[in-house]
């Protein structure tokens, strides 16, 4: 009898080992479908977002859920894509990866034609992985995470991604003369802030700017700057590039200005958005820089067309960073669209010729003009933001 | 040359705010033979005290911000003492220690629920009053040259306290003897109560100098200097008051020098090193009472 319940367990495990197996082989390697017309001849695309709805970073994914529907509103009611229309599922994820991955299976349930991957990078990364062998197009407007899009060709992104971040600050810098002769202050124990600073620093050698100085910080003594603050200030830079977040970039800023530290450029990235929150006051933030791609009072015209649809339709509120990658992923995947010559009477292939649409493109949003690279990086000029009177505005060269 | 004197100025700075705090441990311990890990806390407690205060109304003076600061601080800290250590009294010292860090964490854990984890700036006016100090490229901080006098001015006074008066006089006795000090007629409670107010008052001082410097005030604010002070008083020999003060000092600058010269990763180990070292050749700390064994 015991023999026998060896036996049978053995059975059991041997079937469930091999229903696993095939449960993960299930789907993969086959491509999905190519978009069928309705009953009346039209074909409407399902564009599929994943993002945080609810729960503590509802923000983020309300912002780029906003930004797509108003981009697909004005696409559909120009007459659509080639004589397709286009229409957005999002989905919500509360920010955690596995629902994340639910919310995607769901989608393809749907039939989702193409997919905006997820809003923040873990639940990004685990969408990117599990469309590996859909062939499908995920086009993420915000996971900037860098490895959220590797592993999967058909994966690309509308932001920059956190390393590149670096790249773009000392281009910035040195397309607009900011400075020469540059200080960085990093935390050595973060990955963001290691990233950043390696890959300024290779930029920054390339675009002959002097790092006379980098001064480094760690989660144990984040409290006294004091003898960073020495260092930089005998090193006679003109700027310090601060790619750090903003909690610490307010207690170096206080102390800095403190110190006497006055006569210097801070510039930081995206890490230090929201820096008036953490205790920092008006006079000590004046002047600050930050890098992005996305100006809410910008005045070129097509950002000014997307800022005033968006408050019209959202209570008065400016869109942010996030609203501007939602919006600027639709005209992209139009775009896409369009280059691959995609139409509604000609889908055949449309995973395979989307995808090799993206590295072909050039698209001009309201985060920048974008091209993409093969390993769904974005290349775009950026723009930097500076605190005036305790407001970030646009940085322009006159100011 | 510029750098090098910048960074001892620093130094001081630093290690004038250890030895404020190391002087507060050293009171505690010297007296009532314990280590009062929750005085780093007491501190944070203090800091938050004059941002309440300040922030109530634009036009509270400084100086009333920083006593309401010594006030709370010393009620929270004889309170402590009574609810927390009293009832300990003749329990083993770990029990008293385990205690102490347990109080820590209720404090850490009060202030996380009512100011929340968000850091705060420190602001007193009266420190925009005093006017920085550059000769030549050394810029001298004006709170920095106050933190170091009124360091010195503290030590003096608690030597003369402890030497001089008839309460110093009992707190010694109690540090030599309790149960022989009772026999004498001192209260035992009533000086540790005392010991108490005054490391708390310290500790109120020691807050306002350390928000001064450092600009932003946490939850946690408390429990990184609290360990460096601690280390300062052992460095110096725990339960000397000069040795708290020197401790600190050495503390400040072992740990800007290394920070400036050597790598800012390494500091918080450099200085760790220095005080093994130290204790290897020294058990008792710079300036500790040799103790004599009974063999």
């Amino acid at each position: 009898m015991k023999k026998f319940t060896k036996v049978l367990a053995l059975a059991l495990v041997s079937v469930l080992a091999l229903m696993a197996f095939a449960a993960c082989n299930n789907g993969s390697s086959t491509t999905l479908p190519d978009p069928t017309p309705d009953a009346d001849g039209t074909i409407t695309l399902l564009i599929g977002g994943v993002g945080p709805l609810t729960g503590p970073y509802a923000n983020y994914g309300l912002s780029v859920k906003y930004g797509a529907e108003i981009a697909v509103e004005e696409i559909n009611a120009a007459g659509g894509v080639n004589g397709m229309k286009l229409a957005l599922d999002f989905q919500d994820s509360q920010g955690k990866p596995e629902a994340a991955q639910n919310a995607y299976g769901n989608l393809i349930d749907k039939g989702m034609d193409v997919s905006l991957g997820a809003v923040l990078s873990g639940e990004t990364a685990s969408i990117v992985a599990a469309a590996k062998n859909d062939g499908i197009l995920v086009l993420t407007p915000s996971g900037s995470a860098k490895d959220a899009i590797a592993d999967n060709d058909n994966a690309f992104r509308v932001c920059f991604n956190d390393p590149q971040q670096g790249t773009v600050s000392a281009d910035f810098i040195a397309d607009n003369g900011l400075a020469t002769k540059v200080a960085v202050f990093y935390a050595s124990d973060v990955d963001y802030s290691n990233g950043l600073y390696e890959t300024f620093k290779a930029q920054a050698t390339k675009r002959n700017l002097e790092i006379v100085t980098e001064q480094t910080f760690t989660d144990s003594t984040n409290t006294d700057f004091s003898t960073q603050i020495n260092a930089i200030k005998s090193s006679g830079a003109d700027l310090v590039f601060i790619p750090i977040y903003a909690a610490e970039a307010a207690t170096f800023l206080t102390q800095a200005k403190a110190a006497g530290l006055t006569d210097v450029t801070f510039f930081g990235c995206d890490g230090i958005d929201g820096i008036l929150t953490k205790g920092i006051s008006t006079e000590d933030v004046e002047g600050l820089m930050m890098l992005t791609p996305f100006a809410a009072d910008s005045t070129e015209a097509d950002v000014q067309a997307f800022v005033t649809a968006y408050k019209a339709k959202h209570e008065d509120k400016a869109p942010d960073q996030f609203a501007a990658d939602g919006y600027d992923a639709i005209y992209t995947i139009k775009a896409a669209i369009e280059k691959a010559n995609l139409t509604k009477d000609d889908v055949t292939n449309f995973h395979s010729r989307l995808v090799a649409a993206m590295t072909q493109i050039t698209v001009d949003g309201v985060t920048g003009t974008m091209t993409w690279t093969a390993d769904g990086e974005t290349q775009k000029a950026a723009n930097a933001l500076v605190y005036r009177d305790g407001v970030a505005v646009e940085y322009t060269v006159a100011g | 040359m510029t750098a090098f004197i910048q960074t001892l100025v620093s130094g001081l700075s630093l290690g004038s705010i250890y030895a404020l705090i190391a002087l507060g441990y050293t009171m505690v311990y010297g007296i009532a033979k314990m280590l009062n890990f929750a005085h780093g806390d007491v501190i944070m407690v203090g800091a938050y005290s004059v941002i309440t205060t300040v922030s109530l109304s634009a036009n509270v003076p400084s100086v009333v911000a920083i006593l309401v600061s010594v006030v709370v601080c010393v009620v929270l800290g004889v309170t402590i003492e009574f609810l927390a250590y009293r009832p300990l009294r003749k329990a083993p010292s770990l029990a008293v220690l385990i205690t102490a860090i347990g109080v820590s964490y209720l404090l850490q854990n009060i202030a996380l629920l009512w100011f929340g984890s968000e850091q705060k700036a420190f602001h007193l006016a009266l420190f925009d009053r005093i006017k920085p100090i550059v000769i030549g490229e050394v810029y001298i901080n004006g709170i920095t040259l106050i933190t170091l006098v009124t360091t010195v001015v503290i030590m003096i006074a608690l030597t003369l306290f402890i030497n001089l008066t008839k309460m110093g006089k009992a707190m010694r006795a109690v540090s030599e003897d309790k149960e022989a000090a009772e026999l004498m007629g001192i209260s035992v409670n009533k000086t540790i109560t005392v010991t108490f107010a005054t490391g708390s008052f310290l500790a109120a001082i020691a807050a306002v100098f350390y928000g001064g410097a450092y600009t932003m005030i946490k939850p946690t604010t408390g429990s990184m200097p609290g360990i460096k002070a601690f280390t300062a008083a052992v460095f110096g020999g725990i339960g000397s008051i000069p040795g708290a003060m020197l401790g600190g000092i050495m503390l400040g600058l072992i740990e800007q020098f290394s920070k400036a010269y050597i790598s800012t990763l390494w500091a918080d180990a450099i200085v760790f090193v220095v005080l093994v070292l130290v204790l290897v050749v020294r058990p008792t700390g710079l300036l500790g009472k040799k103790i004599s064994e009974k063999v």
